[in-house]
């Protein structure tokens, strides 16, 4: 009996896209050059319910609509076919520090609106409340899984909660999946929403900075060149510092922004994407 | 912090284990529900539920106060905290902080808290407490823990995850001590929820029993203390030698008709450990009670393991506990290895008819004496998670 493991490894990993799309726009050229000037005392900058076709997007929520919105905006805008990602060889990552909140926030608004009345025994008005299709949704992994139906994407899957750190943490895990060979593409996807919970976020002033802004950003990460140096940094990166001035709070999709403003730069040499929450700061360079 | 990506695939030390669930709060009152058969499902008491279908699930009555802890309102907290004292007595932890991750699974974070924050009356403050990360946070500043802090949201296959992330992490070198683990507390949220879409049975779990009806719901916190192997001189718990998850990108709510991401967990699990089904003791199933659930994860297993499958001893806990969502793969990693220890098997508590296609070895009617070495445990989530966990017990 062998306890070793197979010795599938490959170094280093190649950026083979990135998408963003944020409430100031698609793309990092939407990116205003002062975010706190432009939202003019705006807490929250929205971004719209997707228009996607199809009977299962009916009922998805807004922050699904995102994730596969975005998605497709990655691959058309980097002429890469469906059939390429579809399958078990491409992994999925998906971060967000609080896109459930929408779907939690209406599930629990849907029993609080109706405080229990102890002859209501039956609870048939209630669930007339709170549908059977809702409650799926407020699971953060039904996100991706939407992300997941709609792509064919089977591969493995990481889903972690928090703001940029953890996006830190994901881009770091798709580095591992793919030096590992448990997968030849990884789609790390954030998605953040903050509408429908905008009065809760006013009370987290603390763990959130103004204006909040609405965002959806992915890259798709194949093998290659770039080695990859996961630590925590006590200072942020530069990228860090430009993507909160140009963008905004966008939690866990900032170090994807900042490797799409890094691009644009036409970044050839390292580049380290940082991302702090709750006080944590984690970094990763590729090199 | 110096990190490294590349994977030198060894197995991890399970150095000891702690635990709360609905027998007691720790994990040798676990251990021993398990092995005598205990049933750990009540009628609910902590909130109202006399609205809905079912008000019974694995709920704890008692929790022990925490020495020296202020006061933590937040249930899962409470949950995790507790597990994490009954661990800290049993290995104490040392490490730098940097070196020292948490990482933990979890279906519901802390979203009672977000009930109570809404609630007439509630104070807005509560709904920081309840962000799905912030259990683990407040874990991490009680252990003083200042390495990575991940929450895996992987649903009910959630605590898996976690425990692969964990060996993932120490494996790259990026800290040499992870507690990894998964939780969850009851609440009205995810009770309305499993009510609403008729989940819940009104009898009891029977997994795999002809006559399963569904699923009750539990709550629990089970953390496992993982080192890089020979890093911790002393007694351990076991191994974990291989992980693996899959998307089933079918249905946000229900598993693959066919079970495909579940059987690619599994075998690329195996794989990862260098092992074959001809290699596995032992299964310890997700084994939920639902129709659905256990006839595709019993195809599945039979897949999988192949000729074997009708030797090789397969139980879920599910029946004696509920489905304790972001906790049970945790506590079903757990039990595989003290099964190994302790030369015995729980049985499935609620299983009496196994239903013809659900055929599998399982344990039914009492513990089985058997000492599993190599144990295959599997998991499965909303939004198409599936994930695989291979075990190795010590030698007792």
């Amino acid at each position: 009996m062998s306890v070793v493991a197979p010795a599938k490894t490959r170094a280093g990993v190649a950026v083979e896209g990135i998408a963003v799309l944020t409430g100031w726009g698609q793309g990092i050229q939407a990116l205003p050059a002062d975010a706190a000037r432009a939202a003019a005392g705006r807490a929250v900058i929205s971004l719209p319910r997707p228009e996607l076709e199809g009977e299962r997007f009916r009922r998805a929520t807004r922050e699904c609509l995102l994730g596969v919105a975005v998605v497709d905006t990655l691959l058309r805008e980097h002429h890469i076919a469906r059939d390429t990602v579809r399958g078990s060889a491409t992994a999925l990552i998906y971060v967000t520090g609080g896109a459930y909140g929408a779907s939690n926030h209406a599930w629990v608004a849907a029993d609080t609106a109706r405080p229990a009345e102890p002859d209501d025994r039956s609870g048939e008005r209630r669930r007339s409340v709170s549908g059977t299709l809702h409650f799926p949704y407020t699971a953060p992994s039904v996100m991706s899984g939407e992300v997941a139906i709609e792509f064919g994407l089977t591969g493995p899957y990481g889903i972690l909660i928090g703001g940029a750190a953890a996006t830190i943490d994901g881009l770091w895990q798709a580095t591992v999946l793919l030096a590992a060979g448990r997968c030849e593409r990884a789609l790390v996807l954030a998605v953040e929403t903050f509408e429908d919970c905008a009065e809760l976020y006013a009370r987290g002033r603390w763990l959130v900075k103004r204006p909040l802004v609405e965002a959806a950003a992915c890259v798709l990460l194949t093998a290659g060149g770039l080695r990859t140096r996961y630590d925590a940094p006590q200072a942020p990166s530069a990228l860090e510092a430009r993507v909160r001035a140009r963008a905004g709070e966008t939690l866990a999709c900032a170090p994807l922004i900042a490797l799409a403003l890094a691009r644009e730069d036409s970044a050839t040499g390292p580049i380290g994407v940082t991302g702090e929450w709750r006080g944590r700061r984690a970094g990763l360079y590729w090199h | 912090m110096p990190g490294a990506t590349l994977l030198r695939a060894e197995p991890v030390s399970l150095v000891a284990a702690g635990a709360v669930t609905p027998f007691g709060a720790d994990l040798d009152a676990f251990w021993s529900g398990l092995v005598t058969g205990s049933d750990g499902i009540s009628a609910i008491e902590r909130f109202p539920v006399h609205d809905l279908r079912v008000g019974r699930g694995g709920e704890i009555k008692k929790l022990r106060p925490l020495p020296g802890a202020r006061r933590v309102s937040c249930r899962a907290t409470q949950l995790l905290l507790a597990a994490a004292e009954d661990l800290l007595a049993r290995a104490p932890i040392y490490a730098e902080p940097e070196r020292i991750a948490v990482v933990l699974g979890t279906a519901l974070g802390g979203v009672g808290e977000l009930e109570r924050a809404m609630a007439p009356g509630g104070r807005p403050r509560h709904a920081v407490d309840a962000l799905y990360d912030s259990p683990a946070h407040a874990l991490a500043r009680r252990l003083g823990a200042r390495g990575p802090v991940m929450t895996v949201a992987a649903a009910c296959a959630a605590g898996a995850t976690a425990l692969g992330t964990g060996a993932d992490l120490l494996r790259a070198d990026v800290v040499d001590v992870v507690i990894a683990g998964g939780y969850d507390a009851l609440c009205r949220f995810v009770m309305r929820g499993f009510d609403a879409l008729r989940s819940l049975t009104r009898e009891r779990v029977r997994p795999f029993d002809r006559r399963r009806s569904g699923l009750l719901l539990g709550e629990a916190a089970a953390l496992v203390l993982m080192t890089r192997e020979g890093a911790v001189p002393g007694p351990r718990l076991g191994r974990l030698l291989g992980h693996a998850s899959a998307s089933d990108g079918s249905h946000i709510a229900a598993p693959d008709a066919n079970g495909r991401g579940l059987e690619l967990a599994a075998r690329t699990a195996l794989d990862e450990a260098g092992l074959t089904a001809a290699d596995v003791d032992f299964v310890s199933a997700h084994g939920t009670g639902t129709l659905v659930n256990d006839r595709i994860e019993a195809d599945v297993l039979r897949r999988v393991l192949g000729r074997r499958a009708s030797e090789i001893p397969v139980n879920s806990i599910k029946g004696s506990l509920g489905h304790t969502m972001g906790a049970a793969a945790a506590l079903e990693a757990v039990m595989c290895l003290m099964a190994g220890r302790d030369g015995i098997v729980p049985k499935t508590l609620g299983l009496e008819e196994p239903d013809p296609v659900c055929e599998l070895d399982h344990v039914i009617g009492a513990p089985r004496a058997a000492r599993p070495r190599i144990s295959l445990s599997t998991s499965l989530g909303f939004g198409g998670c599936n994930a695989a966990l291979v075990l190795e017990a010590v030698d007792p």
